[in-house]
């Protein structure tokens, strides 16, 4: 396999760091293959994302031009990928792990008589035969799987936060391929009537660089005012375990796991949550893990980088006092000089 | 109405990290102590279901299953919570079982259950977390999909589904028949079924449908995942030293954690 296809969907009109993982993860292994990287933009967005393409690595931008997908609807932007596939040919097609993502891509895989694997962590080129090991997590994270790839077309969706991004070159020649698209013969079946924002004017839990998050040891709702309190201390957000989400404690959208977000920030406090692996896996990419427990045999504290054995109810306005004087000292500090 | 659950039967995936094993070949998880359990959000999907026929006032729910046959036990819960049938379709008929041929398995059930208005899938098993399956079988009956739905409304001739999004929620209507995968959500915990359900879900007969009934071939049902070569299983090594931090009290942990994260220059 040599030729990669990185396929960008775009939520809005930034460039978010998802794009950027994408392009990574499949310049990368375009490198190892000794191959090339091409990526197309399903969607339509302001003509400064080609040149991104290029500056992470893209030779190609397969450019697509059609009123029907100016908003994401799945039968369409399926069908698209389907004709800039059958222009492009590429052995490897690396789409985000996002709900639009996992939603084209066993659709699209399935049509093209492709191989498939979502939430993949890893890839690894071997330039002598051309083939791809892919690496995913099964079991909610307790085991990782082993896929070898010996032919395409294989698609794939990365998980998000599990690549680390590239820096962008500079301004780099790509070469900008239009593909004619006919979608006259796809029927929309789907229809997206209403977003529902539970956006909190809060930083994206995918983009903080601190996360204080609880579980199902906060007993109820109430903790996670205190829990926000604290984030906003500490110029975070917060966060939530499944058990916290399912409870109905918090909306889904704070929950991190397997099957929620998955976060990279520096500093991640989980307070209350025991550490069931499916919680561990979404945040795999923390630089340090900070496990606040009552109970000294939850296995948080096998990840953690350090822990406190305490409840948190007697903890936490402690540890909140403690850190408004550091911060108060700091501040205080910094202003007298 | 009619809707269709999709439900496979695993290790139960709380077993703690510690009592994890592999077998000895390490293709697959040890059986060892672990019960054998509904896939979550297959469970999740079971409840979606249920209460959409709630709120539809009526309706008719069948469940299947392609599993060993321990699977009767996973469609034997369907039934108590309240699903009208059962069937089992014996996985020791396919020699080579990938996500397509399972998704093929599925759709011929599907054909053979028609009219369908909806089919449900949990967005992933809870032990391979494939989370291809429901995509796969969208395709292969053509019908409309949509993923990560959370509650699931089913009007005239059209589905409301409320699904998960980064950012929030959609509201999305889709045309029937369709095929959804459910996750996750406080709104769709699985109900506990009633002892009178469990009893009653006992007397019930769970049909098995082999390949020939399916008109599906058992040797050819294969897919581009078979491709697929698996090269390794482990369960990665997590070498972390965790600092406890300790004290008389809890005002002199939680100074000694300041101290701590002041030190690591992340507050």
């Amino acid at each position: 396999m040599k030729n990669v296809l990185a396929v960008l969907i775009p939520n809005g009109s930034s460039f978010r760091r998802t794009e950027i993982e994408v392009l990574s993860a499949a310049k990368r292994i375009a490198d190892e293959l000794g191959g090339a990287m091409s990526a197309t933009i399903l969607g339509s967005v302001d003509p400064s994302w080609n040149q991104s393409c290029a500056s992470y690595g893209a030779s190609v931008v397969y450019r697509v031009a059609s009123e029907a997908l100016s908003s994401y609807q799945n039968d369409l932007y399926t069908a698209a990928l389907q004709q800039i596939q059958s222009v492009a040919h590429a052995d490897l097609i690396l789409l985000p792990s996002t709900t639009y993502g996992m939603e084209i891509v066993p659709v699209f895989a399935y049509r093209i008589g492709a191989s498939a694997t979502m939430d993949c962590v890893g890839l690894k080129g071997d330039p002598s035969d051309g083939s791809v090991t892919i690496t995913k997590p099964v079991y909610g994270g307790k085991a990782n799987s082993e896929l070898l790839a010996k032919s395409g077309p294989v698609v794939i969706a990365m998980r998000m936060r599990s690549v680390v991004p590239a820096t962008a070159a500079g301004e780099r020649d790509c070469n900008i391929v239009d593909v004619p698209l006919a979608l006259g013969a796809t029927k929309a079946r789907t229809k997206i009537v209403e977003r529902l924002s539970e956006d909190t004017g809060a930083t994206k839990l995918e983009d903080a660089r601190v996360i204080v998050s609880g579980g199902r040891g906060l007993g109820g709702p109430e903790a996670f005012a205190d829990l926000t309190a604290l984030a906003g201390m500490l110029g975070g957000t917060i966060g939530a375990s499944r058990a916290a989400c399912d409870q109905g404690w918090v909306p889904a959208s704070l929950q991190i796991g397997q099957t929620g977000k998955k976060v990279a920030p520096d500093l991640y406090l989980a307070i209350g949550i025991s550490g069931a692996s499916q919680h561990m896996v979404g945040i795999a990419g923390a630089r340090h893990i900070v496990a606040i427990n009552k109970d000294a045999k939850a296995p948080i504290f096998q990840m953690a980088a350090c822990g406190v054995v305490d409840d948190f109810r007697s903890f936490l306005p402690q540890f909140t006092a403690a850190l408004r004087e550091y911060k108060a000292k700091n501040q205080g500090s910094t202003s007298g000089q | 109405m009619h809707v269709v659950v999709c439900i496979k039967q695993i290790l139960d995936p709380e077993l703690p990290p510690a009592d994890f094993r592999l077998d000895s070949k390490a293709e697959q998880a040890a059986a060892a102590s672990a019960a054998q359990v509904i896939s979550i959000f297959d469970e999740n999907a079971l409840e979606v279901a249920l209460q959409a026929r709630d709120n539809a006032g009526g309706g008719k729910i069948t469940a299947i299953s392609i599993g060993q046959p321990s699977a009767i036990d996973a469609l034997r819960k369907a039934l108590s919570m309240r699903v009208d049938e059962a069937y089992l379709l014996p996985q020791d008929n396919y020699p080579q079982l990938d996500a397509q041929a399972t998704a093929r398995i599925l759709a011929a059930a599907v054909r053979k259950l028609d009219p369908v208005d909806v089919v449900l899938c949990g967005r992933e098993a809870g032990d391979w977390h494939g989370g291809l399956v429901a995509g796969f079988l969208a395709a292969e009956l053509d019908r409309a999909y949509t993923s990560l739905v959370a509650s699931c409304t089913i009007e005239r001739d059209k589905l409301r589904l409320r699904r998960q999004t980064e950012d929030g929620w959609e509201i999305v209507e889709s045309a029937t028949p369709a095929v959804i995968s459910v996750t996750n959500d406080g709104g769709n915990l699985p109900r506990i079924p009633k002892v009178k359900d469990n009893m009653l879900a006992f007397r019930k007969q769970i049909p098995a449908w082999q390949a020939d009934a399916l008109g599906v071939n058992a040797q050819g049902v294969e897919g581009a995942n078979g491709a697929l070569e698996k090269k390794g299983l482990y369960i990665p090594k997590v070498e972390r030293n965790c600092e406890m931090i300790d004290g008389e009290n809890s005002t002199e942990k939680a100074q000694r954690l300041v101290n701590k994260l002041a030190a690591l220059q992340v507050i």
